[in-house]
């Protein structure tokens, strides 16, 4: 037996490492709903130690290198390339000028756009608290393109958040770390953001292919997406807010797998392969002046009280319809809303009922003719004047008591009208 | 004289300092992850396979070549998002390969070893595929032709970094 382990060792060796990594592979996968088998996105507490462990050893020397290079190019720009000073200078200056009439022209316009917006949407949020960071390495795979970041969990940093840069989107936070932070690009192949071409709103996903190219997937052929279309991110997808550049269509392919879909191949407005300095989004509060966000609390305290006035009209004419449903002409044009009073309480719109007319040929049953006894009050039977029949706003309940044969039964109805019983012979005494 | 496999083993097992063993992997790991930076999508190699290659041929010792090429595989795989094993199976199976190829060969030639790194290479690409496509059942897109890049860049990284390397071999 021992000389069976002797001579066998190697390969005893071989296999022991080779199942235990597949036994370490097989905790990291998932069978999903649909039945395909899948990473698990956010990994387990020993996955994520060995990931930590890798990142503390391998972030140290990577931020040296940035630090040196950082240093390098510092003594580099400011003592050695001083050459030609004076003419670049000159020209910056005149750069200088041109950009300060274009910032002026763009304020304007930003704050044109701010106050589109809030009218259109006013929880719409478009200004963002951001994070500036440093790239400081990569997975060093071409399979899995993600990238590491000199902020962490200590600066702020939290799954999910987006990276861009000022040309436009480059990937989400993956994983944090205490001092740094891993990335997924958006040109990976499980990566996803939701994105939307410009021109035609043909919304889409985002991810990478093999080639590191990111491509919108799963969209059905379309004559009008053209190469050069400017493609943003939709905003759906929770990570990444509405209207950020992503970059333009570079070219439109047919899908391999579904013939009546294409890809959209996406020339990224960002340099994904040359990541040096990103911005990560840490929040989508919007940063108002405090004059904006006194106007914002103005006018939505404004708003709420017309909208309460409202609800009180409403309210009030519920109740009068409510109480007066024969009064209620299907066929009559909608309500007009309720008018203000002097003291601008809402008042119920004011209706009168139309005359009755007098039969030709009264008789002991029309209202009016009926014998009263005596002491009775006339004015049960008595035909109403146009005055009273007035519905006053004020004094609903008189009308839910009136009694029945009172001038409120015989309203008119949208039935058409029962004809009159014949006049019965009246005896003589 | 004819030389057996064994005693072939026991005249050419190279020695290196110590700190060698640590030093050379975690710069092989460290420039790994940081040159794609500012190669982009031409950052055509795998150091921590060039090294693992080198000491397991080196050493001779298959059980070495195995842990030193798991370590650097698993190492590797905890810098990416994908799961961790992959490369490391790759690897080990490398480390062990060439320490068993490296007892049977004469390691110092220059076209041999050429050949070994670009051989291991395509190996360890066909065997991280096999994983991903059949052990993981995962829907991964591959690109053969960066595979045969990354193979050739290997090879021709390894012919200036194994005679560096070389330069630290402890000679009795």
């Amino acid at each position: 037996m021992e000389s069976f382990f002797a001579r066998y060792r190697n390969v005893l060796v071989l296999l022991a490492l080779l199942v235990a990594q597949i036994i370490g592979l097989a905790m990291q996968v998932r069978r999903t709903d649909s039945g395909r088998v899948s990473l698990d996105p956010t990994d387990s507490s020993g996955v994520r130690l060995i990931r930590l462990w890798a990142n503390a050893i391998v972030s140290p020397p990577e931020r040296a290198v940035q630090s040196s290079k950082t240093g390098v190019g510092s003594l580099w720009e400011n003592y050695i390339d001083l050459r030609r000073v004076r003419e670049q200078n000159k020209d910056l200056q005149s750069t200088i000028d041109r950009l300060r009439l274009e910032q002026a022209a763009l304020l304007e316009d930003a704050r044109q756009g701010q106050r589109l917006q809030a009218m259109m949407n006013f929880e719409q949020k478009y200004l963002y608290k951001t994070l500036p960071a440093q790239v400081i390495g990569t997975s060093g795979s071409d399979l899995s393109r993600v990238f590491y970041l000199d902020k962490g969990k200590n600066d702020g940093l939290a799954r999910d958040m987006a990276v861009v840069t000022a040309e436009g989107i480059v990937g989400k936070v993956r994983e944090v770390f205490p001092h740094s932070a891993q990335v997924l690009a958006i040109n990976d192949e499980s990566s996803g953001a939701g994105v939307i071409l410009e021109t035609t709103r043909t919304r889409g996903i985002l991810r990478g292919n093999v080639d590191g190219q990111p491509q919108i997937v799963g969209i059905l052929a379309d004559q009008r997406i053209q190469p050069g279309e400017k493609v943003l991110t939709a905003g759906g997808d929770e990570i990444f807010p509405r209207g950020l550049p992503v970059g333009v269509v570079e070219k439109v392919v047919r899908d391999p797998d579904r013939d009546a879909f294409i890809n959209v191949i996406v020339k990224p407005a960002a340099q994904l392969d040359r990541l040096d300095e990103v911005m990560v989004i840490t929040a989508t509060e919007p940063r108002f002046s405090p004059q904006q966000r006194q106007d914002l609390a103005t006018s939505e305290a404004l708003k709420g009280a017309e909208a309460a006035e409202l609800a009180e009209k409403k309210k009030a004419s519920e109740i009068m319809a409510e109480r007066l449903p024969g009064l209620t002409d299907p066929n009559a044009p909608a309500a007009k809303p309720a008018e203000k009073g002097p003291n601008g309480a809402p008042v119920a719109p004011t209706t009168t009922i139309p005359k009755i007319i007098p039969p030709q040929h009264p008789d002991r049953f029309t209202p009016g003719n009926a014998e009263q006894p005596e002491g009775a009050a006339p004015s049960h039977t008595a035909p109403p004047k146009a005055s009273e029949l007035q519905a006053p706003a004020n004094k609903p309940p008189e009308m839910k008591d009136a009694a029945p044969g009172s001038p409120d039964t015989h309203r008119p109805s949208p039935k058409p009208a029962k004809q009159p019983p014949p006049p019965t012979p009246q005896r003589e005494p | 004289m004819l030389l057996t496999a064994n005693s072939r083993r026991d005249l050419d097992i190279h020695r290196y300092p110590a700190p060698l063993y640590v030093i050379a992997p975690t710069v092989a790991l460290v420039l790994q992850a940081l040159l794609p930076r500012f190669m982009g999508r031409f950052a055509y190699f795998d150091l921590p396979l060039i090294v693992t290659i080198y000491f397991a041929l080196g050493r001779r010792s298959p059980i070495q070549g195995m842990f030193m090429g798991g370590f650097l595989g698993l190492f590797e795989d905890a810098l990416t998002h994908r799961a961790i094993g992959i490369n490391g199976i790759a690897k080990t199976i490398a480390g062990y390969l060439a320490a068993s190829v490296g007892i049977r060969i004469d390691v110092q030639n220059t076209a041999i070893r050429l050949m070994l790194n670009f051989v291991l290479s395509l190996l360890c690409t066909a065997i991280d595929f096999f994983i991903n496509r059949v052990l993981l059942g995962l829907d991964l897109h591959w690109n053969w032709l960066n595979m045969l890049f990354q193979a050739i860049g290997n090879s021709a990284i390894a012919l200036v970094v194994f005679p560096l390397l070389d330069r630290f071999q402890q000679r009795d």
